[in-house]
């Protein structure tokens, strides 16, 4: 079941034009970077963004920190909303569930695919843009500066480079958990993926909020952004730390559900 | 199993994982039998403790201020997180941590290095004893220091015992008895064994403090923190400075010398060449910068138009909270004072007045 779920995943159209979209954004500003040598204002652009101009090397983690607030969030929520709820739409769900398969192994078949898409997406942009930053903005030789202004080897580089990728592809996970729950309540796959959007979206208003402080440790969005931590020297391990335990806490909750609501749900499409 | 258990068992799963940390943090710090007096103490005698940590500062005072006091206004008026590594006065790094990136004070033998990572900017002066308000000053042991560092003990008193940075410790209340002071309370927790301040909360006149800082993660450990000076890395923008800010910038360059007494307030001994006045005792504060035209002409616009300011013949003055503003008129022959401090409206404007005929300027 899981190999067909992966297979499925791999040979669909969409799959690729998704992953297609999430790099044109980063390339287009590797090319701009690239011709006008222009970097962002301290404290206005992207993490990273105006460390590429000297080393092109740092461009994955630029164009992680480009598609991270919406773009790969979308992405990932309109692939996870379409999980189960594009089944019933397309009027496949029943003939899914009457097959020797259970409930709980479809939809774990689900979530690996789910899981497999997100790491896909994000070593695609990784890749593409390690190609066209070293293309484009240079390669500096020898060591890398560190946001703390110290020097990082090639060594340290590629594993915290490693890390920030395992790091983001965990913080996707909590939002394609709250779409495969909300995948298993509708039959509308665009109803699920707006409502999981709906969650970021609050969740980045209230992260702005002073009123909202008390909440803003438990929000989704909250640590997606602390990746940033691990080029600091030494790592800021705090707040990435909680960004693990905290996705973990957001995958395991709406896993639960989707698991509790889907097992025991009619279908009726 | 049924639809019943399987929704119960997922509600139990979200209650403990909701319940667990609340239950955890609520358990009672242990209370310490420690004297207001000898917690001060304490505090008074810490100057020498190693440490290093994580620190969050919160303020909430809005500066009308410009450009050239910026960095001013942000340290007084947002959220700063800090990462410190404090071996002596002389030897520290504090990290000013942004969400893309970072601005560091390194204080070595070199002098002070600003390190700022979005700049790829290194920039190296000679650490003013005469300055600005800058991050290092909020991390609560140093920010502690300075507030409780000329209480006396009939100031203090004890406060409950709280759980900061892990470790559960004594808190003590200063009561200033200053009259001339607008603030008016400051509560800080302190490690009963270095004497180290975890966390300050600063009071004016309302219920909620205008500035807080707290230390969430401590170590006494000697700090990791390199020797010499900070090297800047392959790249970066490489400046040297003669002042730290326009404060510093003020007092080795500007040709008065502010009167020894001001309001009643006895100028504080200072290190620096003396064209700034630093006035006052612990929490009640007054300085008075002298500031060139191209400085005070835009701050001055700026505070005239900010709500609540009174622009009388001593000059303009804006209260923020508990902190007092207030700049002299531009007239001719005559330095613009800049005026800033933790006392009343009343004050400055005394102050003003008694400098306008004190002051000296040098020929």
């Amino acid at each position: 079941m899981i190999v067909v779920e992966l297979v499925k995943m791999l040979r669909r159209p969409r799959t690729w034009v998704t992953i297609g979209m999430l790099n044109a954004l980063p390339t287009l500003v590797a090319v701009l970077l690239a011709l006008t040598d222009l970097g962002p204002r301290p404290g206005t652009g992207p993490a990273f963004l105006s460390a590429v101009l000297t080393d092109g090397t740092l461009f994955p983690l630029a164009a992680l920190a480009i598609v991270l607030p919406f773009l790969l969030p979308i992405a990932v929520a309109v692939f996870s909303g379409d999980a189960i709820a594009g089944e019933a739409a397309a009027g496949t769900l029943r003939y899914m569930v009457i097959r020797p398969v259970g409930r709980t192994t479809l939809l774990v078949a689900k979530l690996v695919s789910v899981i497999a898409f997100v790491l896909l997406a994000v070593l695609v942009v990784a890749a593409t843009a390690y190609v066209m930053g070293t293309l484009l903005l240079g390669d500096q030789t020898g060591a890398t500066t560190s946001v703390s202004g110290t020097s990082l080897s090639a060594t340290q580089i590629s594993g915290r480079t490693a890390l920030s990728i395992g790091y983001v592809v965990l913080s996707m996970l909590g939002v394609a958990a709250i779409a495969l729950f909300l995948s298993t309540v509708t039959d509308s796959s665009l109803g699920a993926a707006l409502g999981a959007l709906g969650v970021l979206v609050a969740s980045s208003l209230l992260f702005t909020l002073d009123a909202a402080a008390a909440l803003q440790p438990y929000l989704p969005t909250r640590y997606w952004l602390s990746f940033v931590d691990l080029f600091r020297d030494p790592i800021l391990w705090r707040d990435v730390v909680r960004g693990v335990v905290l996705q973990g806490v957001y995958v395991a909750v709406f896993l639960g559900a989707s698991w509790a609501n889907f097992t025991t749900k009619d279908i009726t499409s | 199993m049924t639809p019943q258990r399987r929704w119960f068992l997922v509600g139990v799963g979200v209650l403990l994982l909701i319940a667990i940390p609340v239950a955890v943090r609520s358990l009672p710090a242990t209370e310490s039998d420690v004297t207001a007096a000898d917690l001060l103490a304490k505090v008074q005698a810490s100057g020498s403790v190693r440490y290093s940590g994580y620190a969050e500062a919160v303020g909430g005072l809005q500066l009308p201020v410009t450009d050239r006091f910026s960095d001013l206004a942000t340290l007084l008026g947002e959220r700063t997180r800090l990462r410190v590594w404090w071996r002596s006065p002389e030897s520290w790094r504090v990290d000013a941590i942004g969400l893309t990136g970072e601005t560091d004070l390194i204080r070595d033998l070199g002098g002070l290095a600003t390190w700022e990572y979005e700049a790829a900017r290194v920039t190296f002066t000679a650490d003013a004893p005469v300055r600005l308000p800058r991050t290092a000053d909020l991390v609560p042991a140093v920010l502690g220091r300075q507030l409780l560092g000329e209480a006396e003990s009939d100031e203090v008193a004890r406060l409950p015992a709280e759980r900061v940075a892990g470790r559960d410790v004594p808190g003590l209340r200063l009561t200033p008895r200053d009259p001339q002071t607008t603030i008016d309370h400051v509560d800080a927790w302190v490690d009963p064994q270095t004497g180290l301040v975890l966390r300050v909360e600063v009071y004016g006149a309302g219920t909620s403090p205008v500035m807080s800082t707290s230390f969430r993660s401590l170590s006494t450990e000697a700090p990791a923190l390199s020797e010499g000076t900070f090297t800047p890395p392959p790249g970066a923008e490489v400046r040297v400075e003669e002042a730290v800010d326009i404060a510093a910038a003020a007092d080795q360059f500007a040709p008065v010398r502010p009167p020894g007494t001001l309001v009643g307030l006895d100028r504080r001994p200072s290190e620096g060449v003396g064209a700034v006045g630093d006035y006052g005792r612990g929490v009640t504060r007054l300085v008075a910068i002298p500031l060139w035209d191209d400085a005070a002409d835009p701050l001055r616009d700026q505070l005239e138009t900010t709500p609540g300011a009174r622009v009388g013949r001593r000059g303009t003055v804006v209260t923020v909270g508990p902190l007092g503003l207030m700049l002299t008129p531009n007239r001719f022959e005559t330095p613009n004072w800049l005026l800033a401090g933790t006392v009343s409206r009343q004050t400055l404007a005394r102050a003003a007045a008694e400098l306008e005929g004190a002051a000296r300027v040098l020929q």
